[in-house]
């Protein structure tokens, strides 16, 4: 009986979280906007204040936020969108935005361009990364690219030359074999496992003329080029340049578990904008550079894409109120000056930018000169990852990686798994 | 509560069965009527909030329902897949048993040999008995989850304490080898529940038992073995159903530990954590309803497997 009784009052508990999470209060005021996003606490700091900025502007409008981390994100979403009670302002990502449009579960916002939505000097190339079917459905929050986080103190300890844009992967290797010799911290290592980590197989696919996915969604290389990539970093691995398949292990997702935070390597994959929840993370001072070069020639890799969006939900009963609020984020000078920065990215909107680069500290001008001065790196954005492809990025990739780094799988049975699995997943209906 | 069969004491012929019928009925609600308005409550969310989902839940086992549009039937699809082509479903299932047949016998051991220890009369009993339950009433948070994480982790404290014996410990959350075992051993960490049921148990033993043993010049382990054990099976067996039905649901520590992932290499890929991963990861609710009414019916028939077998080993004394 103790257990049932436990369980019960467990359940009643459950019960009573649940209403009390799940239910918007009674009192709420009709222009209360729900937001919701992913992210730092540093990014929820940022959000807030601009929310507050927002509100001082206009002050009927008030605005509640919540934000959650990358992988707590998506069910939270989904499950709200499913229950009928999504956020009005919701942050949506490049991957998923297709997922949601195709669903209407986010609003076109066309209709509201040019009236509650300012978009006049709007970079053209974010305007159109918001476009799913010709239409606008999500507000860029600015333009990234992916980029190495590189630790300068440690490059500087261990005598290396810190990595640039013309770093190739050749120079990868002897970077690593400099650090393994000056044996800084405890046998820290230069880079991080690399061969998990989706974009940046994705860059170097670019590099070598192939692409992740092709745009009616297959898969866009094949076993050999699996297993060449495999086969380089368990290369690295087995020479001991590289962090150990258990040190590596322990990174799963958040950033405080990544080895240039943990000071297991010197070198972590990253996008651009993150550099700022990086840095606010370790003491060392931290840069971007480019992901490697393929030989020296290699080139196209990186592109520039919406680093992430906000999409207004369809069930919103307040959605030009949104749509406001949408237009103050991305074109008051003063909030963006003052408060957001370019820890989303760097800002679309031209007025915007402009006034913000001077501010700017001397980190944040690197990313944005960083992304504004990729050159020959920089090459078209790719089709919208297709539906399931999520699954690839987050599992399977991960998985595979980990079986090679523990010896379970040779690189090429892992190449050849990979591709087909993939296959298989990307095939899979509902 | 005796339950006395509806009618029984109408002594009415047959045939006035129209009557009648009014009767008994009024006869039980006068009865019982006042209970079952008191436990009305717990009706509405037996219903509401267990058989209602629960039911919804198998329609949409038959559905690709994937949260953001309505669902379409689908037929037997998902448990098609589940049985035939998918190697995630047979990994979880071999790591989810091999939690609960390792983990559940380790944790009822411990705990009976430290209700053992704490039934020989000592002093400050309660005392004792709160600081060994504590670990059941944390274990299953996210805070001990996340503290597991740093004690088992590369640089973690456990491995500078073996570092002390000369021994470089693994990162043992992170391998493969040694991960599921860090939960195993968090599992076992947890056994403060059975051990207070078993030291009720104990002190049910009557004492002249033993006495009787002691004269007939049985040693300490010959009573334990012969007076002890056999009159402990019903908690034994209370102890492992409640145990090994908690195994299977098992989902926090390899949730947090893995950060979601299952990983390394889908080690610590539970069923439990698979079932989210299909649902809420990828969207795939009808897919992980299925998932979900399979893990049902591998429980009730574990249950059952047990409830047959008990007549063999378990003794109550009646």
């Amino acid at each position: 009986m103790r257990s049932n009784r436990r369980q019960f009052l467990l359940g009643s508990a459950a019960v009573l979280a649940a209403g009390a999470a799940g239910f918007r209060p009674a009192f709420a005021a009709e222009t209360d906007l729900r937001q919701i996003f992913w992210g730092s606490q540093e990014r929820a700091n940022r959000t807030y204040k601009t929310n507050d900025l927002f509100t001082a502007a206009n002050p009927d409008a008030k605005i509640t936020g919540e934000f959650y981390a990358w992988n707590d994100y998506w069910p939270k979403l989904a499950t709200e969108t499913a229950g009928g009670n999504a956020p009005d302002i919701i942050q949506m990502d490049y991957r998923y935005i297709v997922e949601y449009a195709s669903r209407q579960a986010i609003a076109p916002l066309d209709d509201f361009v040019g009236k509650e939505l300012d978009l006049h000097d709007f970079d053209q190339d974010q305007i159109e990364g918001g476009k799913v079917n010709g239409k606008l459905y999500g507000i860029s929050l600015g333009a990234n690219s992916v980029a190495s986080i590189v630790n300068t103190a440690a490059f500087k300890e261990a005598g290396v030359p810190v990595p640039d844009n013309n770093f190739t992967y050749d120079d990868l290797r002897a970077a690593c074999e400099a650090f393994k010799k000056a044996n800084i911290r405890g046998g820290m290592k230069a880079f991080q496992d690399g061969s998990g980590v989706e974009p940046l197989l994705e860059n170097w696919l670019r590099q070598r003329g192939k692409a992740l996915y092709t745009a009616d969604g297959k898969l866009g290389f094949d076993a050999n080029d699996a297993t060449e990539w495999f086969k380089l970093w368990n290369d690295l691995r087995n020479d001991g340049l590289i962090v150990s398949a258990d040190d590596q292990a322990l990174d799963t997702g958040p950033l405080d578990q990544t080895m240039v935070i943990q000071g297991k390597a010197a070198v972590t994959f990253a996008n651009s904008n993150q550099l700022v929840a990086f840095q606010a993370l370790t003491k060392d001072p931290l840069t971007i550079t480019a992901f490697p070069r393929v030989g020296k020639d290699g080139k196209g890799g990186h592109y520039r894409k919406p680093s992430m969006f906000w999409s207004v939900a369809q069930q919103s009963k307040l959605q030009s109120e949104a749509a406001k609020y949408l237009s103050f984020f991305i074109n008051d000078v003063d909030a963006n000056k003052t408060v957001l920065g370019i820890e989303r990215g760097i800002p679309a909107a031209a007025a915007v930018r402009d006034a913000i680069a001077p501010t700017l500290s001397p980190q944040d001008q690197i990313a944005l000169k960083f992304v504004a001065n990729l050159g020959d790196l920089l090459g078209p954005i790719p089709p919208p990852p297709p539906s399931n492809a999520g699954e690839i990025d987050i599992d399977l990739m991960l998985k595979t990686s980990q079986q090679v780094a523990f010896g379970q799988q040779s690189p090429e049975d892992a190449g050849q798994a990979f591709v087909q699995q993939a296959t298989e997943i990307l095939s899979r209906k509902g | 509560m005796t339950v006395r069969p509806l009618g029984a004491d109408s002594d009415l012929p047959v045939g006035g069965r129209t009557a009648t019928a009014a009767s008994p009925w009024r006869q039980f609600w006068r009865r019982n009527g006042a209970g079952y308005a008191f436990l009305s409550p717990w009706f509405v969310g037996f219903f509401g909030l267990t058989i209602g989902p629960a039911l919804i839940s198998l329609y949409l086992s038959f559905t690709d329902f994937n949260l953001l549009q309505s669902p379409h039937w689908v037929g037997g699809a998902n448990y098609l897949r589940i049985f035939t082509g998918d190697a995630k479903f047979m990994q979880a299932l071999r790591v989810t048993f091999f939690f609960a047949v390792v983990s559940v016998p380790l944790k009822l051991a411990f705990a009976l040999a430290i209700a053992l220890l704490l039934n020989r009369g000592l002093k400050g009993l309660p005392i004792y008995r709160a600081i060994f339950y504590l670990p059941s009433l944390l274990g299953a948070s996210v805070a001990i989850a996340v503290l597991w994480r740093e004690l088992f982790a590369g640089d973690g404290v456990i491995n500078h304490l073996l570092g002390y014996f000369g021994i470089a410990g693994p990162s043992w959350i992170s391998n493969p080898r040694y991960a599921l075992w860090t939960i195993i051993l968090l599992s076992v960490w947890q056994f403060g529940s059975p051990m207070v049921i078993f030291l009720a148990g104990l002190r049910q033993i009557p004492q002249d038992l033993y006495e009787a043993a002691a004269i007939d010049g049985a040693s300490r382990a010959r009573q334990f073995w012969s007076v002890t054990l056999p009159l402990l099976t019903p908690v034994i067996f209370f102890n492992a159903i409640i145990q090994g039905i908690d195994a299977f649901k098992s989902f926090t520590p390899a949730f947090i530990i893995s950060g979601g992932t299952g990983n390394p290499i889908n080690s610590t890929l539970f069923y439990t954590l698979y079932l989210y991963q299909e649902a809420f990861g990828f969207f795939r609710m009808g897919y992980a309803a299925a998932l979900a009414w399979i893990l049902l019916i591998i429980i009730a028939v574990f249950t059952g497997i047990s409830f047959l077998t008990s007549r063999y080993w378990v003794y109550y004394d009646e």
